[in-house]
């Protein structure tokens, strides 16, 4: 039978019987009534056994009724670990000690982070929190409750509209939603809207401030719009003023045109760098090309972000081509009116619309195309012009 | 046990077909393939090496031959062996048949 388990719990010791009537002994042993198991006969004559550690005194009687000798082999079980153990107490002292060591350090609240603020500043949060007994190094167990620590974050922090607090092992994260808040508008002094070119209106809209002009009227650079002064008092005049303006441009576009080209052949070389000193390791030849550009690029060992002055250097080698674009008349016209119109749009605002554009001279000569274009272009024409009191008065 | 009372017992054994082991007080042998053997009703041991086990019977002797032989447990009627079993014999009991 294998040793059941409850006589390790109780200690167990392996012995070896020696002696003339070993077999005698044996019938001794299980008439009183020890239990002894796996019995091995060893080649010299001894017996080897196992018995409990509660029996092992009770044997002495009958080693000598029967003139047996007995030899401890082996001890196992609880007992005798619990023995062994208590040698080295400072050990399981010092081990217990360790346990509760990180038992209690992770007990305790580490890191504290704050998320979702932009306007609140990170020191205010924590201050507040503090107030509220949640600071690094503070038990996890002498915390208020989550929900509560939220609602009592939110209401003394002013500005957010929510507060979460959640924990995650040792590390509480404040999870802070801001209350949207109406933009701060600029302080700005009394101003009229001018008209910032000669224009004809095509719409009007005074938010604040008494218009000047209507649809469909004529005006002149420099001519207020929408006046800053209503009803005798200076107002800072607000509103959209569109118009249509013209514009008139000057373009040359030449005939013929050079590019640049990759034919595809390529070289590379490969170097080996320290610091400034650069060991070239592949690409060994001639280059035979005409026209070239080369792209260098470093490749530094780095070492978390920080960059070592070694590493590999390789360096590319292009040929390239010029190609010549030969443009008939009708491109390099379309070409002209085409950068224009991109040109008008970057100018005054990417909402202006291009209404009408007329051609009003053109000549080819010396392999360009010379143009003169008029643009119809409605767009914005409003310009601040602050209100100036005791002027030299 | 005079020879009548043993006569009388056997007796009643055929008469009644009950087991040999309970009224005669005769071994009962488990063998388990060649690996394993319970013996009950074996009245102690008398020589135990790893190839051979003699066991005292209440009528003559039990041999059991084999090679690393181990007694697992040992009890006042029973007894467990293991180990590479090749042969049992009975020595003794030609008499009481």
């Amino acid at each position: 039978m294998k040793s059941p388990v409850f006589s390790q719990w109780r200690g167990t010791v392996t012995v070896v019987v020696r002696g003339e009537a070993i077999e005698s002994f044996i019938n001794e042993l299980y008439r009183q009534g020890i239990r002894i198991w796996d019995l091995v006969a060893l080649p010299d004559g001894k017996m080897e056994m196992n018995l409990q550690v509660a029996d092992f005194f009770s044997l002495r009687p009958l080693l000598k009724r029967t003139g047996c000798r007995l030899r401890i082999k082996k001890r196992s079980g609880l007992p005798f670990t619990l023995a062994r153990l208590w040698q080295r107490k400072w050990f399981g002292i010092g081990f217990a000690v360790f346990l509760a060591v990180v038992f209690s350090l992770s007990q305790l609240v580490w890191d504290i982070e704050i998320k979702g603020n932009v306007k609140i500043l990170d020191e205010d949060v924590l201050k507040v929190a503090r107030e509220e007994r949640l600071y690094p190094f503070q038990w996890i167990f002498s915390l208020p409750e989550q929900d509560k620590l939220s609602a009592e974050l939110n209401r003394k922090l002013p500005g957010t509209s929510w507060v979460g607090v959640s924990r995650t092992g040792t590390k509480i994260s404040i999870q802070i939603v801001e209350a949207t808040q109406p933009k701060e508008q600029g302080l700005a002094s009394p101003r009229h809207l001018v008209s910032k070119a000669d224009a004809i209106i095509t719409y009007i809209y005074a938010e604040k401030g008494q218009p000047e002009v209507n649809k469909n009227d004529r005006v002149r650079k420099g001519q207020i719009l929408v006046s800053g002064i209503q009803g005798g008092k200076a107002v800072v005049s607000k509103g959209e003023v569109k118009g249509n303006v013209w514009h008139e441009y000057n373009i040359e576009v030449p005939l013929l045109r050079r590019q640049k080209a990759y034919t595809g052949e390529k070289k590379e070389r490969g170097y080996l760098f320290f610091g400034k000193t650069a060991i070239q390791l592949s690409g060994y030849g001639k280059v035979n090309f005409d026209h070239s550009q080369m792209l260098t690029e470093f490749n530094p060992l780095t070492w978390r972000s920080i960059k070592l002055p070694i590493g590999w250097m390789s360096e590319k080698i292009l040929e390239t081509t010029e190609l010549e674009i030969k443009l008939s008349k009708n491109q390099a016209v379309n070409d002209g009116i085409e950068r224009a119109r991109r040109d008008i749009l970057a100018k005054h605002g990417a909402n202006s619309v291009i209404l009408n554009q007329k051609i009003l001279h053109e000549k080819t000569d010396n392999g360009k195309v010379y143009m003169k274009v008029l643009f119809e272009v409605e767009q914005n024409i409003a310009e601040e012009l602050p209100i100036v009191y005791d002027q030299g008065e | 046990m005079s020879r009548f009372v043993r006569k009388f017992r056997k007796w009643t054994v055929d008469a009644l077909g009950l087991p040999g082991d309970l009224v005669l007080d005769l071994p009962r042998l488990t063998l388990i393939g060649n690996k394993q053997l319970y013996i009950e009703n074996h009245r102690g041991v008398v020589h135990f090496t790893p190839e051979s086990l003699h066991l005292e019977l209440s009528h003559g002797k039990l041999e059991v031959e084999g090679a690393g032989l181990v007694i697992k447990e040992i009890m006042p009627e029973e007894v467990v062996i293991e180990g590479r079993i090749f042969g049992i014999k009975y020595r003794g009991t030609e008499e009481s048949k």
